[in-house]
């Protein structure tokens, strides 16, 4: 990456590219210190009363709560059933191995509109709607397929001869599972929650078909929100956000950092 | 190559068959190891090696045939029953525990106390002088300390059967020829039986009690180094083991006809026919006044000074003879266009039937 060695009319380019791309998230930063009634830019005036009404809506804080429960529970159960399905899945010969594979990573490839009509047929007859555990196994059914393929990937990239190694020491298969494949696949756990919690947390659309007044997410609160009135509240939830997914993604390369170094 | 059991038979291999799909990778190989010996399965690239010592560690299981060690068949025995222990070419250190801990997984794994677990690998990493870096990570390590931890990794366990692949072929030259030392030395210590897979013909001459010289999967000849390289059973195991002069020949009643015209004379038994005439470059020498089973003419043509020697490329009757020669200092008697009279004995003239590769 020699950027000065870039010809000039490419860094404009480039340069034209960023902020048609980051425009958006960084106006969120100016916006949600308006001190007016509604969103407009530039704000008239500066204030922080946007923040203090989002933390005094005890409906958006009940919704937060709400997504980062959701978003933990399907993270943690999202890497407990992933981990054990993607050893399969690259440790074992099997015929219908590949068919397998693509047919739990096929919800990646579906319209999350058809999923989520689909969900809401299934699990209407099931009484699962507007319920913490519907939530819960609709949102692995769009996370699930994420965290296969990234565990896939860094378990058939990890090096088999430790495994090797550890069974002629006299570690049985399960042994050598837990004490050799998992900690050398932590690089890749790590990637893999960070990846389900953000898009658990992100999810809006299947949620929209699941949630109620008695249960519902920050993402489908802001939806409605923005639907009835254009305050600059949502531009101090948007902001707050974005610190939260920036904290996230850095845990996550400091993770990968320390994954290189344990490759060497 | 049929084997008789030998009173201190520790290893033996039987009938081992190896197909991948439908490659036949080992045709048939047998193979019997004596208890506190050092063997070298030598061979070239691809050749079975790895394979053959995978199956006896129990990584790959073989198509067909059986394997016995101390008498007990452990053909269909788990890997981590088999109580072998196995140095990897790329080392194989788990990353995530340091230097002590990987040294005392094995033990581990058989139970043995906490307390003693890290004694004994203290002890174990001492014994590769690596005692001060007992709380390294793997990665904190250079290549030749990473190959004396999977040494101690492995020799820990008092293991019944040593198998090392290739240990030493991602080391440098002056690594290497240390390691070769210590290897040998801790073998020989703790009286361990050991396989050591190379391709080195090198590390398996000046290492091993017997050599085992591999190709396309059988064994081509098994012996001690001074045989292996003396007496070697076929032309390839001659080629492959050291290097040698290939003539083209005939053998017939009154003896041995190079293709030049010239007769020779060989130790050899062989039924008459065409014949492959192999000899060894430093066997041969350059200006031969006195008497000598073969003795031939020839006009230098090339001289390479390789340090140690000096190598002669001797035209005769139209083929190239290699002959080498250790340097000796301040004197360079021969120059291109001269005529020699090359010389050497019966015994180090090796025939084989022609055709053989
Ligand atoms: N898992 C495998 N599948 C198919 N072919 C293999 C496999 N492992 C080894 N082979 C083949 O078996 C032959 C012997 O391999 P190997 O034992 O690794 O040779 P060496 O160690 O002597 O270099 C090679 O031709 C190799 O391509
Ligand atoms: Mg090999």
């Amino acid at each position: 990456m020699e950027i000065h060695k870039t010809s000039w009319p490419m860094r404009i380019l480039v340069f034209v590219l960023f902020v048609y791309l980051l425009a958006p998230v960084i106006l969120v930063f100016p916006l949600s210190f308006s001190g007016d009634q509604v969103l407009r830019f530039p704000p008239s005036f500066w204030s922080t009363r946007w923040y203090s009404a989002l933390f005094a809506n005890s409906q958006m804080l009940k919704a937060f709560w709400t997504s980062l429960s959701l978003a933990a529970i399907v993270t943690v159960l999202s890497i407990v059933i992933a981990v054990p399905a993607a050893w399969v899945m690259t440790r074992l010969k099997f015929t219908g191995r590949d068919l397998l594979f693509n047919l739990f990573t096929a919800p990646l490839l579906l319209p999350t509109i058809v999923l989520g009509l689909a969900i809401l047929i299934v699990f209407a007859s099931f009484g699962l709607l507007a319920t913490m555990q519907g939530l819960v196994f609709a949102h692995l059914v769009v996370t699930l397929p994420y965290a296969l393929r990234v565990l896939a990937v860094s378990l058939s990239t990890q090096d088999r001869a430790c495994e090797e190694a550890a069974r002629t020491l006299g570690a049985k298969p399960l042994t050598v599972f837990f004490r050799v494949t998992v900690p050398m696949l932590t690089p890749g756990i790590v990637a893999a929650a960070a990846l389900c919690f953000l898009v658990s947390f992100d999810e809006v659309v299947i949620t929209l078909f699941l949630t109620g007044p008695r249960i519902s997410t920050l993402p489908v609160e802001l939806y409605n929100y923005v639907y009835n009135q254009a305050d600059p509240l949502v531009a101090a939830a948007s902001a707050l956000l974005i610190l939260l997914t920036l904290a996230v993604i850095m845990i996550v390369e400091r993770a990968m950092g320390l994954g290189k170094a344990f490759v060497k | 190559m049929p084997t008789t059991s030998a009173p201190d038979e520790h290893l033996r291999l039987e009938g081992i068959g190896v197909s991948f799909g439908a490659v036949n990778v080992i045709p048939s190989l047998d193979l019997s190891v004596r208890k506190g010996e050092m063997v070298a399965f030598l061979g070239p690239s691809g050749c079975g090696k790895t394979t053959t010592l995978r199956i006896i560690a129990g990584l790959n299981k073989p198509s067909r045939g059986s394997i016995m060690v101390g008498g007990r068949d452990i053909t269909h025995l788990p890997i981590h029953d088999r109580d072998m222990g196995m140095v990897f070419q790329s080392y194989a250190l788990f990353p995530h525990m340091d230097v002590s801990h990987n040294v005392q997984f094995g033990l581990q794994m058989r139970n043995v106390p906490a307390r003693e677990a890290e004694k004994r690998a203290a002890q174990a990493l001492e014994m590769v002088q690596l005692g001060h870096l007992a709380h390294r990570k793997p990665k904190e390590l250079s290549g030749g300390q990473q190959q004396r931890v999977a040494l101690a990794r492995a020799l820990v366990i008092e293991p019944s059967i040593l198998l090392l692949d290739e240990p030493l072929s991602n080391l440098d030259a002056k690594l290497r020829d240390e390691m070769r030392v210590q290897i040998r030395a801790l073998q020989q210590q703790s009286g361990i039986t050991a396989v050591f897979v190379t391709h080195d013909q090198v590390e398996a001459l000046s290492m091993c009690d017997r050599v085992v010289v591999m190709r396309g999967g059988h064994v081509e000849q098994f012996g001690t180094p001074t045989e292996v390289y003396e007496r070697p059973a076929t032309a390839f195991v001659a080629n492959f083991v050291g290097r040698t002069n290939r003539l083209k020949g005939a053998l017939t009643a009154e003896g041995i006809l190079t293709g030049a015209g010239q007769q020779l004379r060989s130790a050899t038994r062989l039924p008459a026919g065409a014949v492959d005439i192999l000899v060894r470059p430093h066997r041969i020498r350059l200006q031969e006044t006195g008497e000598a089973d073969n003795k031939v003419q020839g006009t230098v043509s090339t001289i390479t000074f390789i340090g140690d020697l000096v190598q002669y490329g001797v035209s005769v009757g139209g083929e190239e003879i290699v002959v080498e020669e250790a340097t000796r200092r301040g004197r360079s008697p021969l120059a291109a266009g001269d005529s020699v009279t090359l010389g050497w004995s019966a015994e180090d003239t090796l025939i084989y039937p022609a055709g053989e590769k």
